[in-house]
């Protein structure tokens, strides 16, 4: 079949994003998850661009890779004993069926909806090229309260982080 | 975009169209690929030069050439033929990985740094966040090397370095907040241009001088040189490199030097813009290497910063000196002071 | 062309592997990453709709930033609450950790 080059990297990146999540669930060792799940963010990020949302995916990269993956890192250096070596992820019972069936029940639920719906949705109609800029004024005039919001948050949760982890002596 | 060769006949105007393409100059010739190599293998010579003049010596002075120019290509044939020693129980697959990850991630930056006003290999609109985004993605790497080095030392450098390389970012980011406002735009190409007039080392000088303490933390250079703190920790995270191993992070590092110092260039120094008698790309090399020099010089001068120090002067001076500076620019900009040179 | 049902399909699968890794996995680290799977998940769909159905008007790109900044609020509160349940339990099996007190 003849992929068009926006087809091949579509492709390309979904198979990225989903093989490494795929392998940040699966991996023995939890750094090889952190790093396969870093390796699925920058997939995501890649879709981001794809999606014309250049900004979004830079944020993507420096917030998600840049210090989610960094506090999973530490935190997995941290929690080392021999706890983690003795525990397997090997689900016993019926739990492997469970999840399995229902992941794959929303999963092809939500997919098939979709894709019935499927000539229904828009294609690539427009090729929208929107300045950067435009999500500034959005973000300030339209949704002030969110965005103080989220700053109220961030400090309040950058607080209880701080002293959840501190050790008391 | 050339036609493919259908035939044989077409193969020798295709090739020649694509290496005459600008595209295929800029990448692999300038400011692409063989310039970055030539230029980082330059500021390790150019570095050790300095040095030994601060420190009373000669440096580098028997590798061929005038004054041991060749001193670089001696060391990279030294380090390919050392050998490569991978410590007991290493993560191998992380070890041998990363510095070629680190090579990688100190290049990609360069793609979007405006060299003159068409060399820039990609102008994107989110120019500056791009490079931002890249360099939040050091220290996690560090820190993996650190950890897949299976050793204390490197360990406890991988910790330093990562909390003074996190803490170290911020002050930097607000810095650029002042020049993105002054420019009105993210893509360096514009950022760049807007300072056709005035440099923005003027308005903006608090942050300039925040942003240039900050690229030295994170480049870990004196006097912020505690992950590498020789008389503690032997050589911090990458104590256990050896080789080819050591050469690819050497010239990681060096590239980063020559990232944050065109960086500074392009948002403070006015880029490319100097009088027309040099092209506009050797402008901007020779602003960089200017401040490479200021980079490089206090590592022979100052003593090393203590943690303490260290910390309150990443999350509190500098932090509070950037936002002191973001103000005076939104006061400066919406009275209208600098609209004389056109910003 | 890559049409919107594309991505959609994208985005259930990545649900799809997130809610497997939510309910079957042991470690609460790697719960976590289960989390995180899903609120990319959903991130990417809403990046996607608002591309497709109207992109002037840029409601979803700014539901992805809130949403990507709630997250690393949440991973690190997250991360925060592994440690304390492992300094206090020695263990991070959520199967064992399933006493309220202490």
């Amino acid at each position: 079949m003849s992929l068009v080059p926006p087809d091949l990297i579509f492709v390309i990146l979904a198979a990225v994003t989903i093989i490494g999540s795929i392998l940040a669930l699966q991996a023995k060792e939890l750094i090889y998850g952190a790093v396969a799940l870093a390796i699925s963010f920058i997939g995501v990020a890649g879709f981001f661009v794809f999606l014309d949302a250049p900004y979004l995916a830079m944020l993507q990269i420096a917030i998600y890779v840049g210090a989610i993956v960094v506090l999973i890192l530490f935190t997995v250096m941290l929690v080392r004993r021999g706890s983690l070596d003795e525990m397997t992820d090997r689900a016993e019972g019926g739990e492997g069926t469970v999840g399995l069936w229902l992941a794959g029940l929303l999963a092809i639920g939500i997919a098939g909806v979709a894709a019935l719906a499927g000539p229904n949705l828009p294609t690539d109609t427009q090729p929208a090229s929107l300045p950067v800029s435009s999500l500034g004024p959005v973000l300030v005039t339209q949704y002030p309260v969110p965005l103080i919001i989220l700053a109220l948050l961030l400090s309040s949760a950058l607080l209880g982080a701080l002293i959840l982890a501190k050790v008391d002596k | 975009m050339v036609a493919l060769p259908t035939t044989p006949a077409d193969i020798l105007p295709f090739v020649i169209a694509i290496v005459t393409s600008h595209a295929f100059i800029t990448i692999v010739f300038f400011p692409g690929f063989i310039h970055l190599m030539l230029i980082t293998m330059f500021l390790t010579w150019y570095e050790r030069k300095i040095l030994a003049r601060i420190q009373l010596r000669i440096g580098p002075l028997y590798a061929g050439g005038p004054g041991g120019i060749l001193q670089p290509i001696a060391d990279g044939v030294k380090l390919i033929f050392k050998e490569v020693m991978v410590p007991y129980k290493a993560d191998k697959p992380l070890f041998l990985g990363i510095p070629l990850a680190l090579v990688f991630l100190a290049a990609l930056p360069f793609a979007v740094i405006p060299f003159g006003q068409n060399w820039v290999i990609a102008n994107l609109d989110v120019g500056i966040v791009f490079v931002f985004a890249v360099t939040s993605l050091f220290p996690a790497m560090i820190l993996l090397f650190a950890w897949a080095s299976n050793s204390k030392y490197p360990f406890l450098g991988g910790l330093r370095s990562l909390f003074q390389q996190v803490a170290y970012e911020i002050p930097m980011w607000i810095a650029t907040l002042s020049v993105v406002m002054l420019a009105g735009s993210l893509n360096l190409v514009d950022i760049v241009n807007a300072q056709a007039k005035l440099w923005f080392i003027i308005p903006a000088f608090l942050s300039c001088v925040v942003f240039f303490i900050s690229i030295m933390a994170e480049l870990e250079r004196l006097p912020f040189d505690l992950p590498e703190a020789e008389p503690e920790l032997v050589a911090g995270w990458y104590t256990e490199s050896s080789g080819a191993i050591f050469m690819l992070l050497f010239l990681g590092l060096y590239m980063k030097l020559y990232l944050m110092s065109s960086l500074v260039t392009a948002l403070f120094l006015g880029g490319w813009w100097g009088p027309a008698f040099l092209p506009q790309p050797v402008w901007f090399i020779i602003k960089t290497i200017f401040v490479a020099t200021l980079i490089i010089i206090p590592r022979g001068v100052y003593p090393r910063i203590r943690v303490d120090m260290l910390i309150r002067i990443g999350w509190s001076r500098l932090l509070i000196i950037a936002l002191v500076n973001l103000f005076v620019t939104i006061f400066l900009l919406s009275t209208g002071i600098l609209a004389s040179w056109g910003l | 062309m890559v049409a919107l049902v594309n991505y959609i399909i994208v985005s259930a699968a990545l649900l799809g592997i997130g809610v497997y890794g939510l309910t079957v996995k042991r470690n609460a680290i790697r719960i976590l990453f289960a989390i995180e799977i899903i609120v990319n998940a959903a991130n990417l769909n809403f990046a996607a709709f608002t591309r497709y159905m109207n992109p002037a008007q840029v409601t979803g790109q700014v539901i992805v930033f809130y949403s990507i900044a709630a997250a690393a609020m949440e991973a690190a509160v997250g991360l925060a609450l592994i440690l304390v349940a492992f300094r206090l339990n020695s263990t991070i099996d959520v199967r064992k950790l399933d006493k309220l007190k202490g």
